[in-house]
């Protein structure tokens, strides 16, 4: 087995997973939260490419596949809105858009 | 044998079904004919299956024959049985004999009505429920039957569907019937916990004998024959019953259904005969209701509801043959009086439809004159009615009436009330006759009488009146309890006295009947017929019917209703409606709550996710 043990990826997606989760919550531009989530995924991501390595099955790498498919598809959503937002010149913030409010 | 039962059995219902299906393809005066053919064809099928079963001797003549099992529950099967034996083929003569003879009537009676077909289909129907009823092979048949001849009454007593007042009689009938009906089954649920059958055989075999649980069977049986028969204290029905077309009166309300009780006690005898004390009941409730009607009878203006009470009164004598044991008697007396009893509504029939449907006899007084057809048939229905020797009351009634003197002190005591009232159908049926039948017409019958192309009435109204005047007055020679007995040999095997008068008992009281008959008729003669004395007034207690219908409106009807609104006041506004508003209230108040949550920022939507998962995390990592 080359390479570094698998405590290091679960850190290294970990550490990912929680910079991506701090910048959904904390940031209030719409771009940002976009591209925070798309690193929470990458954690993920990463996390099942490493299990898959360790276990020596491929399921972790072709699920990881199929989540970047997914993710591929949430982004063109995602800045899609974002694009719409901006050509009505709307303000590009969150907290701004809260007329869903009960 | 069992052939012809099942063709009696099912012609009706094919008749009843054709007219149904056909609709208004055909016309009314089809509809009229199948269900005259049907029935007569239905006869001609029991008369095939009498004459098979005389040919057989009398150890071999009774017959079942099961087509299917008709239901199964567990251990227990029930088939579609057919038992045909000596009782129940005198039934069937007689319900499809009279029934093709009323049915026949009923086209000239029924011409120019514009639901002549529903009126057809109806009767074929109770055709056939009447002798699924008879021909029933096990009890659960009976009641089959049983429960579908109060429909066909409750169609028929409200085919007059514009007016308020058959409906109402329909409903009461319904009801007080689906009383029987319903202690009716509780008997037969007693029966088959205790005996784990229905059918006749096993049944008489297994019951218990004495004790609660034979009495209460009895009395659950006794339950549905009163209120069929409209014995006391299920009564009121029938004289409201007479709301429907004189033909129904005569075949259902007079006829056959409302004997169908005596069958019942007759055919069910060995459950009685465990439970004495019901079977006497049984013969008190008789003498009670034939002296109870007989009184009311005499004060009656409508001339259908005198002779209805005069049919309660006379099931009251089948009650008390019955319930005394002489069972052979209380069939013929049944017999007998299918005869005079159909004779005489039909009869009052043709007068109400030649004087345009009145049936006030005080309006109707006089029309004999008019009549003389009308009024001859009626006098041997009369004669027949108070037992006045040829005629076949004679020898039915007073067979029953001797019958009580074998009894002890309690048969004395109903044969007392037996003589009573014959001297009281003495008196109401004479009434009715002077009264309608001599004497001037009235100004109204002058003027609203009209012949039917120079007759009294259509042809198959009179000729059919008329075979029933020559039954009545030889029907009853059938059998003379002192000399000869056919009909008492015939159903020995299935119904054998156990009462047995002597002969000397029944000579006089064949003659203290006549006797006090012929009294009833005199006192009648000198108040109505010739006016000799004024008439006494009628005591209001009379007049009301000894006060049945407001008994039973307090003892029900307040009750219930005085209950219901109080349960409405005290538990469904505070309990039920205030249970209600609060439930309103809580959810209204915790979703308005609630939706404050949703304050549309996004953020925290998803502060509250991952702190969701956080928590989920902790939770499954601290169980690990």
């Amino acid at each position: 087995m080359h390479g570094p043990d698998i405590q290091w990826y679960v850190v290294l997606s970990a550490i990912l997973f929680a910079t991506g989760a701090l910048g959904v919550l904390l940031r209030r531009n719409p771009l940002i939260i976009l591209l925070s989530v798309e690193i929470m995924l990458n954690a993920a991501n990463l996390l099942l490419i490493a299990m898959s390595r360790l276990h020596g099955g491929e399921d972790g790498q072709i699920f990881a596949i199929s989540v970047m498919a997914v993710a591929a598809s949430e982004v063109v959503v995602g800045l899609g809105l974002i694009v719409a937002m901006g050509r009505r010149q709307v303000d590009l913030d969150v907290d701004k858009l809260r007329t869903l409010r009960g | 044998m069992t052939t012809a039962a099942w063709v009696c059995l099912l012609l009706p219902l094919a008749s009843a079904a054709v007219i149904t299906v056909c609709g208004t393809l055909i016309p009314r005066r089809a509809a009229a004919y199948i269900s005259t053919l049907s029935t007569f064809g239905a006869f001609a099928a029991a008369a095939v299956a009498f004459a098979e079963m005389w040919s057989k001797s009398p150890g071999h003549r009774a017959a079942t024959t099961t087509s299917w099992t008709w239901l199964s529950a567990g251990p227990y099967h029930f088939g579609f049985t057919l038992l045909v034996d000596q009782l129940s083929i005198v039934m069937m003569l007689i319900v499809s004999g009279v029934g093709s003879l009323i049915v026949a009537y009923s086209v000239g009676y029924m011409d120019g009505e514009d639901e002549e077909r529903r009126f057809f289909a109806y009767m074929s129907t109770f055709l056939f429920s009447m002798l699924l009823l008879v021909e029933g092979g096990n009890l659960l048949l009976l009641l089959a039957g049983w429960g579908m001849v109060g429909l066909s009454s409750y169609l028929l007593i409200g085919y007059y569907q514009e007016r308020a007042s058959a409906i109402a009689a329909a409903k009461k009938a319904f009801v007080m019937n689906a009383f029987g009906d319903a202690t009716m089954a509780l008997a037969l649920f007693l029966l088959i916990q205790h005996t784990g059958a229905l059918g006749y055989a096993s049944v008489f075999a297994a019951s218990p004998h004495g004790g609660a649980v034979a009495n209460l069977i009895a009395l659950g049986l006794l339950g549905g024959a009163v209120a069929k028969s409209a014995q006391l204290p299920l009564h009121t029905w029938l004289p409201d019953a007479m709301e429907g077309p004189t033909p129904v009166s005569a075949l259902i309300h007079a006829a056959t259904m409302v004997t169908a009780g005596v069958y019942l006690i007759v055919r069910c005898h060995p459950l009685f005969e465990k439970a004495y004390v019901i079977e006497d009941l049984a013969a008190g409730l008789g003498a009670a209701t034939l002296l109870m009607a007989g009184l009311i009878a005499l004060v009656q203006t409508d001339i259908k509801r005198v002779i209805a009470y005069s049919t309660m009164s006379q099931i009251g004598y089948m009650f008390v043959g019955a319930g005394l044991g002489a069972y052979p008697n209380a069939m013929f007396h049944l017999m007998t009086h299918a005869f005079f009893k159909a004779l005489l509504f039909l009869a009052a029939g043709i007068a109400i439809h030649a004087v345009v449907g009145e049936q006030d006899i005080r309006k109707l007084a006089g029309v004999g004159k008019l009549m003389p057809f009308t009024k001859w048939v009626f006098l041997i229905g009369s004669l027949a009615l108070v037992g006045i020797f040829p005629f076949a009351g004679f020898f039915s009634k007073d067979s029953i009436i001797s019958s009580a003197l074998d009894h002890g002190w309690y048969g004395d005591v109903i044969y007392a009330a037996c003589l009573v009232g014959a001297f009281l159908t003495g008196i109401y049926a004479f009434r009715l006759f002077f009264i309608v039948f001599t004497g001037e017409p009235s100004a109204f019958t002058r003027e609203h009488f009209h012949r039917h192309h120079g007759q009294e009435g259509p042809t198959s109204m009179l000729w059919t009146v008329g075979t029933l005047g020559v039954l009545s007055v030889i029907g009853g020679l059938l059998q003379f309890a002192p000399l000869w007995h056919p009909l008492t040999d015939w159903l020995a095997p299935v119904a054998a006295p156990i009462v047995e008068p002597t002969n000397a008992e029944e000579w006089i009281t064949s003659a203290v009947a006549i006797a006090v008959g012929l009294a009833g008729i005199a006192v009648a003669w000198a108040i109505y017929g010739a006016r000799r004395v004024a008439a006494p007034r009628a005591l209001p207690a009379l007049e009301k019917k000894f006060y049945w219908d407001e008994l039973y409106d307090i003892v029900w009807y307040r009750t219930s209703d005085l209950l219901a609104r109080g349960l409405y006041a005290f538990v469904e506004l505070p309990l039920i409606g205030g249970s209600l508003a609060a439930v309103g209230v809580v959810f209204g108040t915790g979703s308005r709550e609630l939706s404050l949550a949703q304050n549309g920022l996004v953020r925290s939507y998803a502060l509250a996710l991952a702190s969701g998962l956080a928590v989920l995390t902790v939770v499954f990592l601290a169980v690990r």
